[in-house]
């Protein structure tokens, strides 16, 4: 019966540090929109009601909701382990950009073969762009965070210059690929934007589910997020770990990418992942979930709630569609900090009061 | 010649603001705080100082301001990082995406694509000439002619060392990054040198954006910063926290800074290619840094960190 409450106290705590960040983020967000000479809570209504109350809007919802749960899935995994994997967003754009490429030149093949085609060369790519962070890291504990963040500058300006010259689609006005063949996109599901990409994640997110509580790497990342000094003393070999957690971490990146490539651009464009990006979005997803993929589940069905919604917002009232990008960093602000956690409301104070007495 | 002499004079004044973020990220360092915060802080720096130009005209007002918002953005960090313990790492992310945030949603408002101060400007442009400096063949050139602030950031590299080797202020915030307990023991009031660390390292990265928005480009746009803030970080762990070695980082990646700018202008469309030489000579100097580091301190298969 304890055991019972104790879970249960402790499920509500989980769920109020999550959403006290988001509430205070909301709240400094209606200044912005009171600047923005608008009513924050009809604002804010109409950030959710266009994408959560009615079907249609459910089923976009849950089509923009489908890279983010594998973005933040891939961050999840890598900083599980304490690995700062930042070069997602670089692993999204670069697998994006090679599919654009090979739905183009391969458009002869039939989408029985091409599309599971290209959504495996997705994960190759994603992964081969996370293999130099991951051995550097592995190998010389190069500082992977540095690296994969430097990476990603590198990678789009790489990109930018392929997309402008050598792939330039010289019929389109603007910098762009050429448009994949037909063959190579993934069919909606009846006149809903929801493609069968969706079902695709859904069922890496179950693989992903039990990766995480039931396999022995999923033990292992716990292990090394927790001590990876003491994962290594207990005989972990960390150093291939690491590896093997940096790839996986680019395999979900660059499934991702594809996915949004073949279900939603179609062409790649130098804003293909939007701003701040995929690669980004998935971080917030993945602090808002606590590292956990159900949790990861919710968060990422929320942030493309949000994420439809601001499109609506910037239509119907004066508010920017930025007002996503200025909540997305104060939730994620809010979040850094743990607003409730037993542990430490319980020893603070004896803490507390041991450090005032040595400061005095 | 004057090609060379060109790059030479443009790296040292795109080494400025890397060298601001540098020292600034440097003193959070020292007290065992890894600010990852530094290119959000440069590029509020930026948007704060453009927008009281454009509206006061006054570039005193406009440095004023920047310092305020460094010691906000400096106290902001310090409470979630220190007094809140939270994830500083994270934190530091967020500040530059509420950086970047901010500043579209500001422009976005405004209904302007960037914070133009050019007219605002060009009186106070006047690059300084040093005199008898200027008049010496080829070093003239190449010295002569820098925004104030990247003569600062130069003689910054100095007044830190000063700061952290000679100074009680300085010994306190190396004492508290090396042992914090020990330091606690000393009587020394860890969480007031870790505020003051990490606020005058707003401070600097402030200027930083300053520099860059004002006296470069003369307009701000959120991606002003292209990873400078990064690029310092780089250079603080490849110098291991030594000012002059990290000094001497920053200017060496303020060198292929001003080499992919200048070589731009000969070789045509493929330039654009060029504007990875920075982040690439980044990676390839941790990864040699590292692998020498490496391979002095390698025993029982431990990575140290």
């Amino acid at each position: 019966m304890s055991k019972w409450n104790n879970n249960l106290s402790s499920n509500l705590r989980k769920s109020a540090s999550t959403i006290t960040p988001i509430l205070i983020a909301f709240l400094i967000g209606a200044i912005a929109i009171i600047l923005a000479k608008e009513n924050p809570l009809s604002t804010y209504f109409i950030l959710i009601s266009k994408s959560l109350f009615n079907i249609k809007g459910v089923l976009k919802t849950l089509h923009y909701a489908a890279p983010l749960i594998l973005s933040g899935l891939a961050i999840a995994v890598s900083f599980k382990a304490g690995l700062f994997n930042m070069g997602i967003e670089g692993q999204i754009i670069s697998s994006g950009f090679v599919v654009a490429i090979l739905g183009y030149e391969l458009a002869f093949l039939p989408a029985g073969v091409l599309i599971p085609l290209l959504l495996l060369i997705g994960i190759v790519v994603g992964v081969l762009v996370a293999l130099l962070p991951a051995f550097l890291k592995a190998k010389y504990n190069v500082n992977e965070m540095v690296v994969t963040l430097l990476l990603n500058y590198a990678i789009f300006a790489i990109l930018e210059f392929l997309t402008s010259t050598v792939f330039r689609d010289p019929s389109s006005g603007y910098v762009s690929t050429s448009m994949i063949g037909s063959s190579a996109i993934i069919s909606r599901i009846g006149d809903s934007k929801l493609t069968l990409f969706f079902f695709i994640t859904i069922a890496v997110f179950i693989v992903m589910y039990f990766v995480f509580h039931r396999s022995k790497l999923g033990f292992e990342i716990t292990a090394m997020g927790k001590n990876r000094s003491f994962a290594e003393a207990t005989g972990m070999e960390t150093q291939k770990k690491t590896m093997y957690i940096m790839l996986l971490s680019g395999a979900l990146a660059g499934l991702a990418g594809a996915g949004w490539m073949m279900g939603e651009k179609f062409a790649y464009t130098l804003s293909f992942s939007g701003t701040p990006g995929l690669g980004w979005d998935g971080m917030l997803i993945a602090l808002l979930g606590g590292h956990s993929p159900i949790g990861i589940l919710i968060a990422a069905i929320f942030y493309a709630v949000l994420k439809t919604g601001s499109a609506s917002v910037a239509i119907y009232t004066n508010v920017p569609a930025e007002i996503i990008l200025l909540l997305q960093a104060l939730i994620i602000l809010f979040l850094s900090i743990k607003f409730f956690n037993k542990k430490r409301v319980k020893k603070e104070p004896k803490k507390e009061a041991a450090t005032n007495g040595s400061d005095s | 010649m004057d090609l060379i002499l060109e790059i030479l004079h443009d790296s040292l004044s795109l080494t400025g603001p890397i060298l601001l973020c540098t020292l600034g990220g440097l003193f959070a360092y020292k007290s065992g705080v890894i600010n990852i915060g530094l290119e959000g802080m440069m590029l509020f720096g930026g948007f704060i100082a453009t927008l009281t130009i454009s509206f006061t005209s006054s570039w005193v007002l406009g440095i004023i301001t920047t310092i305020i918002m460094g010691i906000l953005l400096g106290i902001l960090f310090s409470f979630f990082g220190v007094t809140k313990k939270a994830n500083f790492i994270i934190t530091g992310f967020a500040i530059n995406l509420l950086a970047v945030a901010v500043g579209k949603y500001a422009l976005a408002i405004l209904g302007t694509n960037d914070i133009n101060v050019i007219s605002n400007v060009v009186r106070e442009r006047s690059d300084v000439t040093l005199w008898l400096i200027k008049d010496i063949p080829y070093l003239g050139d190449i010295l002569s002619g820098h925004s104030l602030l990247t003569y600062l950031s130069f003689i910054l590299i100095f007044v830190t060392s000063i700061i952290l080797f000679k100074t009680k202020f300085g010994t306190y915030v190396r004492v508290v990054g090396e042992n914090e307990e020990a330091a606690r023991s000393l009587g020394i009031k860890v969480d007031k040198v870790k505020y003051l660390a990490i606020i005058l390292g707003g401070i600097l990265c402030g200027f930083a954006g300053y520099n860059v928005a004002v006296n470069q480009l003369a307009s701000y746009t959120p991606d002003i910063t292209a990873g400078t803030g990064f690029i310092a970080i780089a250079a603080i762990y490849c110098g291991q926290g030594d000012p002059k070695t990290s000094g001497l980082y920053a200017l060496v990646f303020g060198l292929s800074r001003a080499l992919a700018v200048n070589l731009a202008l000969i070789i045509g469309s493929i330039a654009g290619l060029l504007d990875i030489i920075p982040y690439i000579m980044i990676v390839v100097v941790l990864s040699v840094v590292a692998i020498i580091r490496e391979r002095k301190t390698l025993y029982r298969g431990f990575i140290h960190e």
